[in-house]
């Protein structure tokens, strides 16, 4: 069962000067299982149909539908959508406020009116996922983490909700080189040992890159293109168009295919570059 | 001989008494008109060191300089902020009025400085980032690079001499990021001292000099050539290098003839294709 959203349109300010179409007639459908890219400039429309995606905002036209039940028809349902599409803001770690790692995960199950022994049992399976060794952290209060694990427990906390669908807004902004490369490592081994789909929203095309199976990218409130990682970065040229960057290697690759070396467009790894190149190089020289 | 408009000799700082200092041990000094990228990860002082230049804080020990005002010294506090403008990394944090023009025209009404002279410093300043025709919106409609660009106008309409940036892109989208790079790039041929302190690598490239912090010290400085060359070393720091710096050494590795310390793609391209 997907996330479907059909023809969607969103308006926002409407009736005043800044009334803006921040969606407009946008198709995509997330599987179970899939670990998808989201990418668009600012102002693409990726936050408000993320917050479509769980029911945080209704659709001006169009629906969504999770699994089969459309998202806002019936608000008692709502609850349930939310657990099954759990989101991670922006700067999740600001949404911590308990005064132990334990009991900041165990806030939404406990909500959820499950008994103490199945919190437990959730909670020290979320923090596992994201990659904590549960003895040691769940005493630790949470503001005295880095960056990185902050937002790894701010993960865990909507972890513990089992959702069936992960969404992640820029989970990797501001942070470190190292705290980026932690987060999305755990992001990736946590969709390979659970059955969650994860839907990763990035600026960072690299990231974008090492990780999804799939890319939707919007511009202005549109599906502009779709596909594999290899598919969306082989068209340079039209993503730089739209105001998106490209991975390094891409370029490169570009700049050396445009200059007539005789190399494969869909490199995405400085490993696969290189093998690439050698080859060229060493036809050339013999 | 350009003058040094930033001093720091032998810092050193801790925020509570039993923790680790945060900066420990800093010499630095920076030239007029220079642009200097810090990196370093979560933690290494490098924020700390930019609030200490800007007297937000004090050092614990050693003294810092800035156009030979002392931070230290009391009543040189709003001199020195003047001199050294900060910009920081959420641009919703630092905007302050409901028109454009009339937030960049608050740190200048604040100096009491003569109405028809603010007028000419906020248009002035307006221009400068390219933000002019957005005068009369309020900030909160506008993208997150338009934002930061504001910030950086505020910090110009006080006519400062040195812009330090703490994260400035942190939040933004590529083309945000280009928008603000670009400003400073200008910013800095106009004879403006930059020291933008950032995560990405692909920003410190384009600096005059690139400096590493690690646990509270400085451990690599130099043009970013220098500085990224040592790939190694710069990971241990938790750090990255530009792809294309990686690329090179793996190549050179395979026996190409390449030099060690590009840092942009052209570099590479005209090499690889001579």
């Amino acid at each position: 069962m997907p996330i479907r959203a059909e023809n969607i349109k969103y308006v926002y300010s409407e009736g005043t000067p800044f009334r803006t179409l921040a969606l407009d007639g946008i198709n995509v459908r997330i599987d179970r299982g899939e670990f998808v890219g989201l990418i668009g400039h600012t102002g693409s429309g990726k936050s408000t149909l993320i917050q479509l995606f769980n029911g945080l905002e209704p659709a001006t036209e169009g629906k969504v539908e999770v699994d089969g039940t459309q998202v806002g028809e019936d608000k008692k349902k709502l609850k349930l959508i939310r657990q099954k599409v759990g989101l991670v803001f922006q700067y999740p770690e600001y949404q911590l406020f308990e005064e132990t790692v334990e009991k900041d995960v165990a806030f939404g199950p406990i909500n959820l009116g499950l008994t103490r022994e199945e919190t437990d049992h959730r909670v020290k399976e979320a923090l596992e996922l994201v990659g904590f060794n549960y003895k040691k952290i769940k005493d630790a209060s949470p503001f005295e983490l880095s960056g990185g694990q902050k937002r790894r427990v701010a993960i865990a906390g909507v972890l513990a909700m089992k959702p069936d669908y992960l969404i992640l807004d820029e989970p990797t902004a501001g942070l470190d080189p190292a705290g980026r490369n932690e987060i999305l490592g755990q992001v990736k081994k946590l969709h390979e040992v659970s059955e969650v789909s994860v839907i990763l929203v990035s600026h960072s095309m690299e990231d974008i890159a090492k990780l999804v199976d799939r890319v939707i990218v919007l511009y202005r409130g549109k599906v502009h293109m779709q596909g594999t990682p290899k598919d969306i970065y082989s068209k340079a040229d039209e993503l730089e168009r739209i105001g998106l960057g490209i991975p390094q290697i891409a370029s490169i690759v570009r700049d050396l295919r445009n200059r007539g070396f005789n190399i494969k467009q869909d490199i995405l790894t400085v490993e696969e570059a290189k093998e690439e190149i050698l080859k060229e190089v060493r036809r050339r020289n013999v | 001989m350009k003058e040094y408009i930033i001093k720091i000799d032998k810092v050193k700082y801790k925020y509570e008494k039993n923790t680790d200092y945060a900066v420990n041990g800093v010499s630095l000094n920076i030239k007029e008109g220079e642009f200097t990228a810090i990196i370093g990860r979560n933690g290494s002082g490098k924020s700390t060191l930019a609030k200490l230049i800007n007297s937000i804080l004090l050092p614990t020990e050693g003294k810092i300089y800035v156009k030979g005002m002392d931070t230290s010294d009391d009543t040189k506090l709003w001199d020195i902020r003047q001199t050294a403008g900060m910009v920081f990394q959420n641009p919703d944090n630092q905007l302050v009025a409901t028109i454009v023009e009339e937030d960049i025209a608050f740190g200048p009404e604040n100096l009491g400085v003569e109405p028809e002279e603010i007028r000419r410093r906020v248009d002035e300043a307006l221009n400068t980032v390219g933000m002019y025709e957005f005068r009369k919106r309020p900030p909160h409609l506008l993208s997150g690079g338009q934002k930061q660009r504001i910030a950086i106008a505020g910090v110009l309409a006080l006519n400062s001499e040195c812009i330090i940036l703490d994260e400035p892109t942190a939040m933004l989208d590529p083309s945000g990021r280009k928008e603000v790079m670009e400003t400073l790039k200008k910013l800095n041929a106009e004879g403006k001292t930059i020291l933008l302190i950032t995560h990405f690598m692909d920003e410190a490239v384009q600096a005059d000099r690139v400096i590493v912090m690690d646990k509270g010290y400085i451990k690599l400085d130099g043009t970013p050539k220098e500085v990224f060359r040592n790939i190694d070393e710069i990971k241990k720091y938790g750090l990255d290098v530009p792809q294309v710096t990686e690329l090179t050494q793996e190549l050179i590795k395979e026996g190409l003839d390449l030099p060690p310390d590009i840092i942009e793609v052209k570099e590479l391209v005209d090499l690889l294709c001579q």
